[in-house]
């Protein structure tokens, strides 16, 4: 639904709130990225944390969600409705992965793509708690042989005439690891990450991870329209898994030659786990392996550390390259795609050395 | 005085970004701002060909757009939001609800 005339001025009026001069770079924040609907990202250099903190975890909404009344709040599989107490008391399941939006690194795609111009921080890795996706099926009375996929839908209406967020995902995929979740870093869903409810896919990209869920369908074909056969396709097929990445958080921007200088990152992938990440200061024709951070579960980040020193006086360009579990290498090039999607190019920051 | 900066911070969704002057500016905002903010906008750095087909996409979603105004306000979106455009988010906390 279109804002209204008073929201818009109640929006307007608090314009100049908090001028950006007065900010300093390193308090937590987040980066607008749309004001409303809300989109914003991290700033690189604050994912520096195993478990990203909720308050600096990415928004992606597509449009203003109608928060739903918690109390009368139910989930409806087909005939079958749960109340969230009801999913509450099935058994719990909890996962750790990474939560990376389909656009994150649009804007570093060349030639240029519309869309949101997400660069490095539409992705976080958080602890999410709630009930197996299976569970609630079996409990709904079974999946019948010919369903292959599960219909999706959230509480958020669009405005106008754009076309409804209706989505599916393979049943195989949901049976297998997808988990409905009503908790984020142990706490109950942020209006903005879902609440009450919202879809954990582990290695898939965000698009996915519907937030706001009402209703659960297993059906023989996939939904249909713009968020299935137009958007969230990558070479004609839907988007499915993130691809293998890394990328630097911390370096120094100057240096000295000899004395050695921390470097350090995340690095994820739509395989279960990274098996190394490399650094290399000399255009890519040598590599040296990172240390991988011990903290880890199934599609959660790595963090990952160096300690590089410096050769020579001048600048220096360090890139990192990540390569998973299934001996998949992070490209020096992403693959351009018209929509601009699953940016995965090497990572570099440039240091002044002297 | 760290804590107060960071109070300082606007809520998400509380501020946007503003249109430069001209005088499509305020049929921007009278086409646009029903469905979002203005940051989307002034992010963008498109060619006329795409500003034309993303005001066409927004059209049939709904954006009323006069005929008589259409040019122009592709011309605005161009000149200023073109591939050279240089963006710079507005920092802020995540609203809490």
């Amino acid at each position: 639904m279109p804002l209204d005339r008073r929201t818009f001025l109640r929006l307007a009026a608090t314009a100049p709130l908090a001028p950006a001069a007065l900010l300093a770079a390193t308090q937590p924040h987040l980066l607008q990225m749309n004001g409303y609907p809300q989109n914003a990202e991290t700033p690189l250099e604050l994912l520096t944390d195993y478990i990203t903190p909720t308050s600096l975890f990415f928004v992606r909404s597509h449009w203003i969600p109608h928060t739903p009344d918690l109390k009368s709040w139910k989930l409806t599989v087909d005939d079958t409705t749960f109340t969230l107490a009801e999913l509450k008391k099935m058994p719990p399941a909890e996962a750790t992965c990474v939560l990376q939006c389909a656009g994150n690194g649009r804007a570093l795609h060349n030639p240029i793509v519309p869309g949101v111009q997400w660069r490095y921080g539409a992705v976080g890795n958080a602890r999410w708690r709630g009930v197996r996706v299976r569970d609630v099926l079996q409990r709904a009375g079974g999946i019948k042989a010919e369903a292959k996929h599960l219909h999706l839908f959230g509480s958020d209406d669009p405005p106008g005439k754009v076309p409804p967020f209706h989505r599916s995902i393979e049943l195989e995929k949901a049976l297998d690891d997808c988990i409905l979740a009503w908790e984020m870093n142990g706490e109950p869903l942020p209006a903005a990450h879902g609440v009450p409810l919202r879809l954990i896919v582990p290695g898939w990209a965000g698009d996915h991870w519907m937030k706001w869920i009402v209703r659960l369908s297993p059906q023989a074909q996939p939904q249909t329209g713009f968020y299935m056969d137009t958007a969230y396709r990558y070479e004609g097929k839907p988007l499915t898994e993130i691809f293998v990445k890394s990328n630097i958080t911390t370096a120094p921007s100057r240096a000295k030659a000899g004395k050695p200088e921390k470097i350090a990152g995340f690095a994820f992938s739509g395989a279960p786990d990274i098996a190394k990440v490399e650094v290399s200061d000399d255009d890519g024709a040598t590599w040296s392996a990172a240390d991988l951070d011990s903290r880890h579960a199934p599609h959660a980040w790595r963090l990952w550390s160096y300690w590089w020193t410096p050769r020579a006086r001048g600048t220096a360009r360090l890139f990192a390259r990540a390569t998973d579990s299934r001996g998949i290498a992070q490209p020096r090039e992403a693959v351009w795609n018209p929509s601009g999607y699953v940016y995965n190019g090497w990572h570099s920051v440039d240091v002044e050395v002297t | 005085m760290k804590l107060a900066i960071f109070l300082a911070l606007p809520l998400l969704g509380t501020t946007f970004k503003q249109l430069p002057p001209g005088k499509e500016k305020a049929v921007v905002e009278a086409s646009c701002y029903a469905c979002h903010a203005a940051d989307i906008v002034v992010q963008q750095r498109l060619t006329e060909k795409q500003w034309t087909a993303t005001v066409e996409k927004m059209i049939r979603w709904g954006a009323e757009v006069k005929d008589a105004d259409k040019a122009a306000m592709i011309a605005y979106l161009a000149k200023h939001f073109g591939p050279e455009n240089r963006f710079t988010p507005i920092k802020t906390q995540q609203l809490r609800r």
